[in-house]
């Protein structure tokens, strides 16, 4: 793959590999989450504690229900926690007002869903300009290229969601959501909706991304085989981590 | 960007997107050939008072401005008393007689010769002046609408008339007719709606106002030449209101489209606003973009309301040649605005909801 030769061109203004990674890029401390479904209350999280070190990779697994996308929602400032802390960059997310919150995602968190979520009547560069437009002033133009093409986009440009695979569309939806260089990628399940052979390249690419430039990176996923791509996986259960042991 | 999204997103939908266009077209060309009617008749109207020729026009204390519905005659001996006034040279008296079977027509009794000195005089096309208590001057608009020719019988009032000439028009009305026959026929003997005064000369206009007003304190004196700045809809009571009413009307009617194709756009993109919201989208930027898609609408129906205001004037202009539609840039402005207005305020609430949307929820929405 063309990849390889890309990534070169890229470290440089990467993270210090000497800088000592002592500081969190993501904390939760005693973090709750709680639903309400009428009168009764859900706890999607109870009590979570979450490291996660800038550089690294993790993958989160679990049984259905046991509140691992909540725990990413909550993470990433789309839904507001309960009780207990959120540190992202070292800003706490559970003090913050909605604004506060979207200006933050929009700056230092990148979302890859398990339904691709482009939208639907942009073509992919369209899907990928509209998050540099949402980001505003700033943003690196060469970034475009080096992203598209380190995503083996190039030449599904002008396609239109519709028109693509779904491999195609997730490594578009992944182009979109690291175009501004966030300090977190979040991806829900994001091969769960693809075969063997796409799931693959896509876990490739994620891992690429984080060795060769360095993106943190926290994923759920079902697959098993999907966490030897990862540094470490997480256990949860019932809205608690139940361990957190590497995957080598 | 902003802009592709929003063209893109407008057309993603052409059959939503054409309906929305349709009913602001509809709204502009309400508003435009309402208004562009009621000023067209007006002036039309005022037109045809300052083209009679006369100086001056003596009204009764009760008449209402717009004379074409005017009733409550006077004693037509005023004439006499304003033919003796000191700058006067000619008085003509008229009866007019509103008619409102098969179309909307006033009819002016007047007396040939003292019309005759008053105004400049007809211009006959064909035919000659009244002569017989029968006889009926049709003026060409009119005698092109109803296919008449001099020799003619024309009905009016349950009465046989014989169109003695078809003259140019531009003179009061577009149907003249004997005073003393018309009198018989409503039963006002010797009664006159308005009484028409030539000067001795121009100038002495302000002078003969004086000399009226002194010898009939109360009735109304009008140089004809204030005519073409006094019909407006202003002066008409009611009329203002009315137009008022139906430019709400229209405007309803496009706001309320406007606010369902909006409401069901923002619904069809719920999950497109998570993903928005998701990449950092803030709540001004999702009620900017769908403002100006609606904005956008609103332009392509505004400029196809004008088109269609223009095609049914000229439909409309086909088939009653009587008709006068005035359209003026002002008025086109006016209703392109007004329809901007109405569209975003019925735009702004489902932008507003969009805004409001939580993002979780609209992401896993189906
Ligand atoms: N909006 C909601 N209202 C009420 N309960 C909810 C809501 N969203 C999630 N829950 C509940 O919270 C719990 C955790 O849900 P969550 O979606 O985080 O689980 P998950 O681990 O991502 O599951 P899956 O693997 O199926 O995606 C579940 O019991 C779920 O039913
Ligand atoms: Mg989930």
């Amino acid at each position: 793959m063309a990849i390889t030769v890309t990534i070169r061109s890229l470290m440089d203004g990467k993270p210090d590999p000497e800088r000592k990674p002592l500081d969190p890029i993501l904390k939760t401390e005693n973090l709750w989450k709680l639903y309400h479904a009428g009168k009764v209350e859900v706890p999607a999280l109870r009590g979570v504690n979450f490291d996660v070190l800038p550089g690294e990779s993790v993958a989160v697994m679990g049984p259905s229900g046991c509140g691992k996308s909540s725990l990413l929602y909550v993470i990433g400032g789309l839904a507001r926690a309960s009780r207990g802390k959120v540190l992202v960059d070292g800003n706490d997310l559970t003090a913050m007002g909605d604004a506060e919150r979207t200006k933050l995602r929009r700056s230092k968190i990148g979302f890859v869903f398990q339904r691709f979520n482009l939208l639907p009547t942009l073509t992919a560069r369209g899907n990928i300009a509209i998050a540099q437009y949402i980001h505003g002033d700033g943003y690196d133009p060469h970034r475009f290229d080096v992203v598209t093409k380190m995503l083996g986009l190039e030449g599904r440009l002008h396609h239109r969601p519709s028109e693509m695979s779904g491999g195609e569309q997730q490594r578009v939806a992944i182009a979109r959501a690291i175009i501004n260089e966030p300090k977190i990628l979040l991806a829900d399940e994001p091969t769960g909706n693809l075969d063997t052979k796409n799931s693959d390249i896509v876990l490739e690419m994620l891992r690429r991304l984080n060795k060769d430039l360095g993106q943190t990176i926290v994923m759920i996923t079902h697959n098993p085989e999907a966490t030897t791509y990862f540094d470490r996986v997480v256990h949860m259960r019932d809205g608690i981590i139940v361990d957190g042991v590497p995957a080598d | 960007m902003m802009w592709q999204l929003v063209l893109r997103n407008l057309f993603h939908r052409p059959m939503r997107t054409l309906i929305g266009v349709m009913a602001v077209a509809v709204e502009v060309a309400l508003v435009i050939l309402i208004v562009g009617l009621t000023s067209g008749i007006l002036q039309e109207t005022a037109k045809r008072i300052e083209g009679i020729g006369a100086d001056l026009m003596v009204q009764s204390p009760t008449a209402p401005m717009l004379i074409t519905f005017s009733g409550s005659p006077m004693p037509i001996k005023i004439a006499d008393k304003l033919a003796e006034l000191k700058y006067v040279r000619a008085v003509a008296p008229a009866l007019l007689q509103f008619n409102s079977t098969g179309g909307v027509e006033t009819v002016w009794g007047i007396d040939a010769k003292s019309f005759r000195e008053v105004s400049s005089g007809f211009v006959f096309l064909q035919g000659h002046d009244l002569q017989d208590p029968d006889d009926i001057l049709v003026d060409d608009w009119q005698a092109k609408a109803k296919h008449v020719k001099v020799g003619d019988t024309y009905n009016l009032f349950n009465h046989k008339w014989n169109v003695a000439g078809v003259v140019e028009h531009g003179k009061g009305a577009r149907l003249f007719v004997p005073i003393a026959t018309l009198q018989d026929l409503v039963g006002a003997h010797d009664k006159a709606s308005l009484f028409l005064v030539k000067c001795s000369h121009p100038d002495h206009t302000e002078d003969v106002i004086a000399e009226i007003k002194d010898l009939l304190p109360n009735y109304p004196v009008r140089p004809l030449k204030e005519f073409m700045t006094l019909m407006t809809s202003t002066n008409i009571p009611g009329l203002e209101t009315f137009i008022n009413a139906m430019i709400a009307l229209a405007v309803s009617i496009g706001l309320l489209v406007i606010f369902l194709t909006m409401y069901t756009t923002v619904l069809e993109r719920t999950r497109d606003i998570g993903v928005l919201k998701s990449l950092g989208a803030s709540k001004v930027l999702i009620v900017r973009a769908l403002l100006t898609e609606t904005t956008l609408l609103c332009v392509l129906g505004i400029a196809a309301g004008v088109g269609l205001s223009y095609l049914v004037r000229a439909g409309f202009l086909a088939l009653f040649p009587t008709l006068s539609i005035l359209i003026t840039p002002e008025w086109v402005l006016r209703a392109g605005l007004i329809a901007l207005v109405g569209a975003v305020l019925g735009a702004s609430y489902p932008a507003w909801l969009a805004s409001r949307k939580d993002p979780v929820e609209a992401l896993s929405y189906d």
